[in-house]
């Protein structure tokens, strides 16, 4: 099979999910598409360097690498920098999943709200989470995708969640 | 929404359900298929101008491919130069320094720093008077050859005229297409090929053309 065949039929198929997440990342369509433009153009260029990886993570770090970058370039606000002081505690990834009753609060979340409280979160936070639970990557895809290592991950995820809680508890009391 | 207790792996997603799922959109399969084939095309030829180009100015070349993979896909092999002579036209402008090897409004000058460079004589043809001066030459690696690249102006515009030795006789007249905003011409004459592009009005590249030609 030619270059173009084997692009195909490895990558093509993350499409979705690398939309999916430059369209979380980047905060609108014409965006995401430009930016899944550009990383397609990339992954291709760098092809035969995928050897023996597997195709998903490899190429959400190019479309992910593609989004900061465009980011750092044109909204730069939206990059801040996260402060991973308690990274590595692995237990505050599971403490945030506990079945609290605010957690049973967010089962009356609708999709509007979901979607702006996650938009709103910060770049760092959002991408885990994204990666998480909607691509619902494992923390090892995550860390290799974000170039972060795995305690961070589950640190992010657990503060991500956290910020992710409190904004839909505010919007949901908000909106009552 | 499934409230299991987490355990560190596996557990439920929190937001899943609720946050959207965005698929890409129709359009853009279409648009990166067209330029992943339009690429894997271009890669099989010799290289020596693709990586040099890409060298050249990566992110200048993906936002024009991504613009190429806009326009409607036309027969391949035109499409392949088109693209290349647009490529080539870009590059020459990106820097200082690209786009002359020979720097004359004197056709005298030009003409002859060609020999020895090419397997071919280029025809350097004035158009000061219709308002086209020249304003040089150098060597450019466009079909798989190296070409003879003028350069001229058209008040601000520069203009880019690629010659080469036409695959097939016969003589075509000027047709103008164009390409991310760039005009293209291209003709056929006294078993040269001739390709004009620049960001100056289809027109006026019209007009240059048949000027040249007589």
């Amino acid at each position: 099979m030619n270059q173009g065949g084997r692009f195909e039929s490895t990558v093509m198929p993350h499409l979705d999910a690398a939309y999916n997440l430059a369209r979380w990342l980047t905060r609108n369509d014409h965006d995401a598409e430009d930016v899944v433009q550009e990383a397609f153009m990339r992954a291709l260029r760098y092809f035969d360097a995928m050897k023996g990886s597997e195709a998903r993570p490899w190429l959400l770090r190019i479309v992910r690498n593609t989004c900061f970058t465009w980011l750092e370039k044109n909204r730069p606000a939206d990059v801040v920098p996260l402060d991973d002081s308690e990274e590595g505690t692995a237990q505050a990834a599971a403490a945030a999943d506990f079945n609290t009753p605010e957690v049973i609060l967010l089962q009356s979340a609708n999709r509007k709200l979901v979607n702006q409280a996650l938009e709103e979160l910060p770049a760092g936070y959002r991408e885990v989470i994204v990666m998480r639970e909607i691509e619902d990557m494992s923390y090892k895809e995550i860390a290799a995708v974000a170039g972060i290592p795995m305690g961070t991950v589950m640190s992010r995820l657990a503060r991500g969640r956290e910020l992710l809680k409190i904004s839909i508890e505010n919007r949901v009391r908000r909106a009552s | 929404m499934n409230m299991t207790p987490k355990n560190g792996q596996g557990g439920e997603p929190l937001v899943a359900r609720d946050a959207t799922y965005y698929r890409a959109p129709d359009a853009l399969r279409a648009r990166i298929r067209s330029t992943i084939a339009a690429e894997t095309r271009r890669q099989s030829r010799p290289k020596l101008w693709t990586w040099a180009g890409m060298a050249a100015g990566m992110a200048a070349a993906s936002v024009i491919s991504w613009n190429v993979a806009l326009m409607q896909a036309r027969s391949g092999g035109d499409d392949l130069l088109e693209r290349e002579v647009a490529s080539a036209h870009v590059r020459s402008l990106m820097a200082d320094g690209h786009l002359n090897d020979v720097i004359s409004t004197d056709q005298h000058t030009v003409k002859p720093w060609f020999q020895g460079r090419l397997d071919f004589a280029p025809v350097v043809n004035d158009l000061a008077p219709s308002g086209y001066p020249l304003t040089g030459g150098r060597l450019d690696y466009i079909n798989g050859r190296p070409v003879a690249a003028l350069t001229y102006r058209s008040r601000l515009h520069v203009m880019n005229l690629f010659e080469w030795p036409a695959a097939n006789p016969g003589e075509t007249k000027p047709e103008l297409v164009t390409r991310h905003g760039y005009a293209l011409v291209r003709w056929k004459h006294g078993g040269l090929e001739y390709w004009l592009v620049s960001d100056a009005s289809g027109a006026d590249l019209l007009k240059f053309a048949q000027v040249f030609a007589q």
